[in-house]
């Protein structure tokens, strides 16, 4: 008996070693060439087959799959497999297969995880391609091109261009002769909150469980960064930096104005339908507001029409706008070094940026196509509130904002849910503003410092 | 395996088969391969894991036992999960075995109805965690949802937020793990089944009542599938997912986080996947506990004998 | 005595029925929400009945995503629940005799790894899986979805079956002996027939854990083609942008379908089982 256990263990440990050798190994992954999917071909012909992941809803989905099959047409040999997620499921999913060197040929990128994917060397960097002329970036401005860029490298290249909105209740507003200015500072925000409140009875919704957003809007419109620049600390330099920040929650819970935390437990948070912008039985469980971005528009007016209700966008308030609002690239195209077929993979993603067709298919759902050119040719074919959106990200927040913070570092991926965390204990009343900021300061700068 | 092998050649290849021990391992053999094939080193790999500083994206690099001093030192949230999972297993539980027989026991009964009765009491089983329940539940117990009205209806009037409230939300998923008691009626279902009806004919030629009849008939009997029900119902407590995971994810406040959500978030969120493998293991010596602890019961209260 | 019997029988009837409908009531909500508009399903939350009815749910849910048909998702998730759970039954029958009827070196070891395979939570493995099959060229198929299933590798049907062939009188087991039937025979003619309402039961829990199962797929299936239905089903809410409830709630009742059917026709063997007529006497 003891044998037959001891020759268990030893084919076991093998077989462990042999796997996490592999998965060490790194680029060396073994091509699923099983049924259904072909593995890539030779790239000579200009004949391969790509895998594309991204994530969203039915209409990206059909868009997406379109100018897929657009590119095959124009390019018979390139097929596509498109892969759509679920927003949590696509992490998931990726993080899994960049476990075995699996990860697909092109990946749709989010700024929150730009970074940590770019310092495991998962991505593509495409500078060699852009210096080669295989993918031209000429039409985007430099400061969106440089969102992508990590150290001296470009590994991801903006697909839609975004900024902070604040969405609003217009119709319940102009009801009530309440006007909503653009770039309102926090002070100018928290007084309309309260006028807003006694005057209809809906309360304020602040950027609850947005995580990083709003937290850093705030920090940044002090004049400072959230995280020091090799992610090792905080950029503030002391507590008390996060206490305006905690304030609003404190005050805002106190005085009666800001939606309270139960609401926000029977909702999705973050699911347009369920947002108490749009849906809740009585005044003091909806919001006559909610911090989103800009591209999210369209969805939420959608959601909104059910109700009767206008939908109005602003900037998000902070105490000096012009410090804290920025362009935001909304999603990326990025190519992963498990890639067999690289030059077929960013030739797809110059097609993406540079062509008017292309973007005729996907018609600027992911936000405003990042070159200045196609923006400009296909603005008039977009719906109304895809245009509406636009105008506010060229007129309103490219006219007074700074350049975005850089890439969250890895290191900073567990303090997503710390910021959350805390909100949420100000919002309960277990924590004060101070306690929570002391908090925040102690335990994120020992998270950072690893 | 040696003696077994010398043991082949002097006999025929049948007889050699039709030994206990021989048909023992053959019978067995899918189980012991599957289990070499496909369990084990995905289990020492990740077990390998937890001793190690692993963020999925880049190779594992050994750290010894830090993980594990991490979670019994250094992690409040880590005591705050294995509570809530403790107070969600040990009430749901039993709630759901008594709820489950009570209800087998009602549709055992032969009538016209009962199939449909049967359909009607599983159905809540078969949806099971998918996306819809999440709004599904979300909606029932909401301020201005169905649980408040029908309290209304009964004179409370209140729109309590059930979800909202750190001592309140928990219970709405243990409500939801009693909802979805049909596995287990099932397997009662079957069970009083298997039950000779002789007993039962004996037992009536002797004057004895139907109350008297479970009491020494089918509960002494049912003892086994009990003792099953609960060994499999105190796992799946234990390593409950789903209904924090799509329900509340451990809103508000963490105090409906389960300890298995907190170890995928540590796994997949916060990319901490060392430190999450070693939550794994450290609740697989727990649910090994508890479950040791419940096969030591076993032979004061379980029947153990043929019929 | 009569109208007294009548009287219980009402009484019966009216509670198991009222109770009944408190337990499907969370269904009927989801099945009417289906025949919402899709963007008053919240705001009409409180009602169950939609005010008005209409079936554009069903229409672009039938749709799909990126031009496959949501029909087509269906028929993955039957092809791999059905064989999946095909594997599971029989395996684990085969493999709960042996535990049960035969003494063999190393069986309260094989036992205990079966019950801690149990105890692992099965989350964990994903990554060491996903590296596994990988390994083994199977990602990107369905092979990770069906294969090991046909290995008893789920312990909870093996000690489900365990525990019904314990139930069995081994008076039965020495009858067949004496009339010349090995331990295979044995279970062919003797204990298969009469563990036949558990293998029914352990087909439908592992019908309907195969058919919810997306995590599996998730990680290996490589083209959305060949998404099964639990899977498919999530990408009507996207977090963020516009969802659509409606027809999410509308698949989801259409998903519920096979595994009613399976259930209503099978449930009948579960309750009028052989085993009560088999041992009698």
């Amino acid at each position: 008996m003891k044998k037959v256990i001891s020759k268990i263990l030893a084919v076991a440990l093998a077989a462990m070693m042999a796997v996490s050798m592999t998965a060490c190994g790194g680029g060396s992954s073994t091509a699923a060439s099983t049924a259904g999917s072909t593995a890539a071909t030779s790239a000579a012909g200009g004949s391969a087959a790509l895998t594309f992941a991204w994530w969203g809803n039915q209409v990206r989905n059909e868009r997406t799959q379109a100018a897929l099959d657009l590119y095959t047409e124009q390019n018979p040999g390139i097929t596509f497999d498109g892969q759509f997620s679920e927003w949590a499921d696509y992490w998931t999913k990726l993080a899994t297969a960049s476990a075995a060197h699996n990860l697909p040929d092109l990946v749709q990128m989010d700024y929150k995880y730009l970074a940590q994917y770019v310092e495991n060397g998962l991505l593509l960097d495409l500078q060699p391609y852009v210096d080669n002329g295989t993918l031209d970036v000429s039409g985007i401005s430099e400061s969106i091109l440089d969102s992508g860029r990590i150290g001296d490298g470009l590994y991801a290249i903006c697909i839609g261009v975004n900024a902070p909105a604040m969405l609003y209740n217009k119709t319940l507003l102009d009801e009530y002769g309440i006007k909503v200015k653009d770039n309102m500072t926090m002070d100018e925000f928290i007084a309309l909150s309260k006028e807003v409140y006694e005057k209809t009875g809906y309360k304020t919704d602040a950027g609850y469980g947005g995580g990083e957003n709003f937290i850093d809007y705030t920090i940044r419109s002090q004049g400072q960064e959230l995280c020091n620049n090799d992610g090792t600390a905080f950029g503030v330099s002391s507590a008390e930096d996060f206490e305006p920040y905690f304030a609003i929650y404190e005050n805002g819970i106190k005085e009666g104005w800001m939606l309270g935390s139960e609401i926000y437990a029977e909702r999705t948070v973050g699911t347009v339908e369920q947002s108490p912008l749009v849906y809740g039985s009585s005044p003091d469980t909806m919001s006559w507001c909610y911090f989103a971005y800009s591209n999210q528009l369209s969805a939420y007016q959608a959601a909104a029409d059910a109700s009767n209700i206008t939908i109005g966008l602003s900037t998000w308030p902070a105490q000096n706008p012009q410090l804290a609002d920025y362009l935001k690239p909304g999603q990326f195209i990025s190519a992963t070094v498990d890639s067999k077929n690289p030059d077929e993979a960013v030739k797809l993603i110059d097609w993406w940026t540079n062509s008017l067709e292309c973007n005729q298919v996907l018609l600027a759902e992911r936000g405003i196509p990042a070159s200045a050119t196609v923006a400009e040719e296909l603005n008039p074919q977009l719906d109304e509130m895809t245009q509406k959106a636009s105008d506010f990200v060229n007129n309103v927040v490219a006219k007074n904002c700074s350049t975005i913070s850089p890439a969250a570092p890895e290191s900073s991926t567990p303090l997503l849910d710390m910021y959350d965390q805390l909100q949420e204990a100000v919002c309960y009343g277990q924590l004060s503003a101070k306690d929570a900021a002391a908090q925040l300061f102690e335990q994120g700068n020992a998270v950072l410092a690893g | 395996m040696d003696k077994v092998k010398t043991a082949k050649r002097k006999q025929t290849i049948g007889q050699f088969l039709n030994r206990e021990s021989v048909a023992g391992i053959v019978c067995t053999s899918p189980f012991i391969i599957g289990f070499l094939v496909f369990m084990i080193v995905p289990m020492a790999l990740s077990l390998y894991y937890s001793l190690c500083n692993y963020n999925i994206l880049s190779p594992p690099t050994w750290t010894g036992l830090t993980n594990y001093i991490k979670a019994f030192t250094g992690d409040a949230r880590f005591y705050k999960t294995l509570g809530v999972t403790f107070f969600y297993a040990i009430i749901s539980v039993p709630l759901r075995l008594v709820f489950a027989l009570f209800v087998a026991m009602l549709l055992v009964r032969k009538s016209r109805m009962s199939a449909f009765y049967r359909a009607v009491y599983y159905l809540p089983s078969i949806i099971g965690g998918s996306v819809a329940v999440s709004i599904l539940w979300k909606r029932m117990f909401a301020m201005d949802g169905v649980f408040n009205s029908i309290l209304k209806v009964i004179g409370i009037d209140t729109n309590f937020a059930w979800l909202g409230n750190t001592s309140t939300a928990i219970w709405t998923l243990i409500i939801l793990s009693v909802w979805q008691f049909g596995s287990s009626m099932l397997i009662f279902l079957a069970s009083i089944k298997q039950i000779p009806g002789s007993l039962y004919e004996a037992a009536e030629v002797d004057g004895a009542k139907k109350p008297t009849q479970f009491w020494r008939i089918t509960l002494p009997l049912l003892t086994p599938t009990i003792f099953f029900n609960l060994v499999m119902q105190m796992i799946n407590g234990f390593l409950a997912f789903t209904q924090c995971y799509i329900i509340t994810q451990g809103k508000p406040m963490d105090s409906t986080l389960f300890y298995t959500v907190y170890m995928y978030q540590q796994s997949f969120e916060y990319y901490n996947t060392g430190y999450g493998a070693a939550l794994a293991w450290i609740m697989l010596a727990i649910v090994g506990l508890v479950t040791a602890v419940l096969f030591a019961t076993k032979k004061f209260w379980v029947y153990d004998g043929g019929l | 005595m009569k109208a007294k019997n009548r009287m219980h029988n009402i009484i019966y009837h009216v509670l198991v029925f009222l109770f009944g409908l408190v337990m499907i009531y969370p269904l009927l909500w989801m099945i009417f929400s289906s025949f919402k508009p899709t963007n008053t399903i919240f705001a009409t939350a409180a009602t169950l009945l939609p005010e008005n009815w209409t079936a554009a749910n069903y229409a672009t849910g039938w749709k799909g995503f990126a031009n496959v048909p949501f029909g087509r998702f269906f028929a993955n998730s039957l092809f791999i629940s059905t064989i999946a759970t095909i594997g599971t039954v029989f395996s684990s029958v085969l493999v709960a005799y042996g535990f049960s009827r035969c003494k063999f070196p190393g069986k309260k070891l094989l036992f205990s790894a079966m019950l801690i395979t149990m105890m692992l939570p099965a989350q964990v493995l994903m990554i060491p899986q996903y590296l596994w099959y990988n390994q083994l060229g199977w990602v990107g198929s369905y092979l990770p979805l069906i294969v090991p299933y046909f290995f008893a590798i789920q312990g909870f049907f093996v000690y489900l079956m365990n525990n019904f062939i314990d139930g069995i009188p081994r008076d039965l087991d020495e009858a067949a002996r004496i009339d010349g039937c090995s331990f295979y025979g044995i279970f062919a003619r003797v204990i298969l027939p009469l563990v036949v309402p558990a293998m029914i039961t352990a087909t439908i829990f592992s019908f309907i854990w195969r058919w919810d199962d997306f995590l599996g797929a998730l990680l290996y299936v490589k083209n959305s083609a060949q998404y099964p239905a639990c899977l498919a089903l999530k990408l009507f809410c996207d977090p963020g942008s516009s969802s659509d409830y409606g027809a999410m709630f509308a698949m989801a009742t259409l998903s519920i379908l096979p595994v009613v059917i399976i259930f209503i026709s099978l449930q009948k063997y579960l309750v009028d089982g052989i085993a009560t007529s088999g041992l009698k006497g």
